[in-house]
């Protein structure tokens, strides 16, 4: 299970390829550029890292030697409310951003966090405010962003080992759509093809369920686990006509993964940096 | 002025509307000739509840009309109202795309104003764009159940539900309804996703007693998860575009489509002068433009506002009266009073004033809309218009120091507003026709649109870059992670 050491760590292609999906949409999907919205999302996602790494290393870090690694993590999730949450509120901006990254260090359990930081964030702020929302068709279904979001997602979850949720969650959630689209309701071909081509669902398995650190430790409770996922969000979304679910039956299936662990144990997910270095107990806890 | 290629076009793509439309299908009882335009929808919405209004344009013998609309309940007679036609002529007014037009002041003129008064700001002049407005035998054999039949206002109505698409089919053809070819296999999906079949055809008997010559809209409502149009059975036998307007009403925000991108229209643009005579051609052709810029299967939003009636400024500027408290009770917004939809409040449930207005245009046909319009509101409540403007130029004698400098800078403006209008309309400098108006001629007869239109003509044309820079960043990108991988892996 052990993953080899890792070049380079794969949080930087994460963060360039969630830039890149950002442009993109800016520049050719006419998304309003939310300047404003990105910037909170960012500092404060930044801001409450930095704190809450001075809180557990109980002193204050220099800005310059904050070398813990967590303000990549909480720079993908910030990414990834850019890339999501739609507000047109400041403070639900901030919220959010607080949200997302104190989740970590709130909701743990035996040194693991149970919620994927951004799913978490983005969920709870829409259900606590009701002032915020999720575009799921604001990809559109261009063919185009289909392979690039494939190819791209790809080579981040490749090289964090974590291909086997993502194709999971892929082939349950689209094995159950086509049987109900094409078998069962005989709709027609491009029916089904328009369905699975959003870049929503293709950014939540590549970038959002393939979240090394909140998965099950273990091969078989990651794949029973993201197949439950993919079929709780089928049912609701093709019987009870809600939306994105996916991304809110992560967070409430999140829960289960401490059983999961409990039941099948393996050894945890660490991110990588440079050459895989002896890790100790202690900055294990550390690194979050 | 004239008009040249534009004004062809335009004509062209409306008449490409004439076929079918809706969210059901028209049929025809006979080989009648069908005649159906952009169709209009009013959705109120909240809840599990909608309120679904229908335009009805068709024209022809009545008798020949009969519509077919999926349902996801079977409706009660109190479910299904007939609502007055200048219900639909009033949202369009209220909410179409508009132009504006400013005054440019003569600033050899201003100065001395300025030195006596201050002088008023700019007259405003609004305008909008004219849309074609007017623009038990049963069960056993065709496994259909008859789920109720009512008259209601010039129409007779059958709520049907099947257990299989060809017996529908044939029940339909049994009882002379002309089906298009490929409604069908449609109708299959339908069946199976536990939706009824809303048949309407014309009361001849009661049409004349009602003495209506044009036939209204119909008004249904119903509880349901499902917010969504079904347009699938209305392109059952068309080939083309048709467009539809969704007035969407809401307690919340607005509304878009969760399967279908939902993108504004370009606002708030600087168009040359000579737009204003053409104003539907231009908004038709900007309209097309971005619709095939953006792949077709795009929602476009071309209007968005708070309506409630406690919300004094309802639009800006206004183009027609805004909806009214009565519009709105008569569109089904059934939170705002408990009186006139009595039978549909739960009496427990709060009263509340909030009312936002989203109008989206949609063009779709079978390539690119493979799927039923789904929606869901948002708690976005961002005002929004589509919204060009128009600027004249300052009249008088120009000949000063700043008069100078006010042409110089005009002509600037004008090669802006030639180039936005390229950009937003996709047609080149030679299709629009930019002949001088006496006015021009003798004012500012330097930096006329013809002076302009000739330079700009001259000026190579400037090429979008931003595709080729993004597709040269991914390259990059990609080159980069290959390159890294490679040399760790030899490093290792």
């Amino acid at each position: 299970m052990d993953a080899a050491p890792k070049p380079t760590d794969a949080r930087y292609f994460q963060m360039a390829f969630q830039l890149l999906f950002l442009s993109y949409g800016i520049l050719f999907l006419q998304w309003k550029a939310a300047w404003m919205e990105y910037s909170l999302y960012i500092g404060t996602g930044l801001l409450m890292q930095w704190a809450a790494d001075s809180i557990t290393s109980k002193k204050i870090i220099s800005p310059l030697h904050w070398s813990s690694g967590g303000w990549k993590s909480a720079l993908v999730s910030c990414f990834s409310l850019c890339l999501l949450l739609k507000t047109n509120r400041w403070y639900i901006c901030v919220l959010a951003a607080a949200l997302t990254v104190l989740s970590k260090y709130i909701f743990r359990y035996k040194g693991k966090h149970i919620f994927n930081p951004s799913a978490f964030g983005i969920v709870a702020t829409i259900l606590i405010t009701k002032e915020a929302w999720l575009s799921p068709a604001q990809w559109g279904s261009g063919i185009v962003i289909f392979f690039a979001v494939c190819c791209l997602g790809l080579i981040v979850v490749t090289r964090v080992q974590k291909l086997d949720i993502t194709l999971a969650f892929l082939f349950t959630f689209t094995g159950l759509l086509f049987t109900r689209q094409i078998i069962y309701l005989n709709w027609s071909f491009d029916v089904f093809v328009q369905s699975v081509s959003t870049g929503s669902l293709l950014l939540f398995s590549f970038f959002m369920i393939s979240d090394p650190k909140t998965a099950p430790n273990h091969k078989a409770a990651r794949i029973i686990w993201a197949v439950l996922i993919a079929a709780v969000a089928f049912y609701l979304s093709a019987f009870k006509w809600m939306n994105s679910t996916p991304i809110y039956v992560l967070v409430f299936a999140a829960p289960l993964v401490p059983i999961l662990d409990w039941l099948m144990k393996a050894k945890r997910f660490e991110w990588h940096s440079t050459k895989s270095l002896p890790i100790s107990k202690q900055s294990i806890t550390q690194r979050i | 002025m004239k008009k040249k290629t534009i004004a062809a076009f335009l004509v062209l793509v409306f008449a490409s509307h004439d076929v079918w439309a809706f969210c059901g299908f028209y049929v025809s009882k006979a080989d009648g000739t069908l005649t159906n335009k952009t169709s209009q929808v009013i959705l109120v919405r909240d809840g599990d509840r909608t309120v679904i209004t229908m335009s009805n344009d068709f024209k022809g013998d009545v008798t020949d009309f009969a519509m077919v609309v999926p349902v996801p309940t079977v409706l009660k007679k109190s479910d299904i109202k007939v609502v007055e036609a200048d219900l639909f002529q009033r949202l369009n007014d209220y909410s179409k795309p508009r132009l504006v037009e400013y005054y440019d002041q003569n600033p050899c003129q201003q100065m001395e104003y300025s030195k006596m008064d201050k002088a008023s700001a700019s007259e405003v002049i609004v305008q909008g764009y004219g849309l074609r407005n007017k623009a038990n035998r049963d069960e056993e054999e065709y496994k259909v159940k008859v789920e109720a039949t009512y008259t209601v206002g010039e129409y007779d109505i059958v709520i049907l539900s099947a257990e299989e698409s060809g017996g529908l089919y044939k029940w339909l053809t049994a009882n002379k309804y002309k089906i298009p070819k490929g409604a069908a296999e449609v109708l299959e999906p339908y069946i199976k996703s536990n939706m009824k079949f809303f048949v309407v055809k014309v009361n001849v008997e009661e049409q004349e007693n009602l003495g209506f010559e044009q036939l209204r809209p119909i008004q249904i409502k119903f509880n349901s998860p499902k917010f969504m149009l079904p347009i699938r059975l209305g392109m059952a036998n068309a080939d083309g575009d048709q467009d539809m307007i969704v007035y969407a009403l809401t307690r919340n925000g607005r509304v878009e489509s969760t399967n279908y991108r939902t993108t504004q229209m370009p606002t708030g643009k600087n168009i040359p002068l000579f737009v204003n005579t053409n104003f539907g051609n231009f908004y038709a052709n900007t309209f097309q433009h971005q619709w095939l810029q953006q792949n077709q299967s795009i929602l476009f939003l071309e209007y968005a506002w708070d309506v409630s009636p406690s919300n004094y400024m309802k639009c800006d500027p206004c183009v027609s009266e805004p909806p009214n408290y009565d519009d709105l009770l008569k569109a089904g917004v059934w939170w705002l009073g408990k009186d006139a939809y009595n039978d549909y409040v739960n009496q427990y449930e709060t009263k509340s004033q909030n009312v936002f207005f989203t109008r989206l245009h949609v063009r779709y046909n079978r390539k690119a809309f493979a799927q039923d319009l789904v929606f869901q509101e948002t708690p976005n409540r961002e005002n929004y218009q589509a919204r060009y403007i128009i600027t004249h130029p300052a009249t008088g004698d120009l000949n000063c120091e700043a008069g100078k400098k006010y042409l110089k800078e005009l002509k600037e403006r004008r090669k802006k507003e030639m180039d936005m209008l390229a950009a937003l309309t996709g047609k080149g400098y030679d299709d629009w026709d930019v002949v001088m108006d006496t006015d021009e001629a003798a004012n500012v007869a330097a930096a006329s649109y013809a002076t302009v239109s000739r330079e700009v003509k001259a000026e190579a044309p400037k090429k979008e870059a931003g595709k080729d820079i993004f597709m040269a960043s991914l390259a990059l990108l990609s080159m980069v992670t290959m390159i890294g991988v490679t040399r760790r892996r030899k490093e290792k």
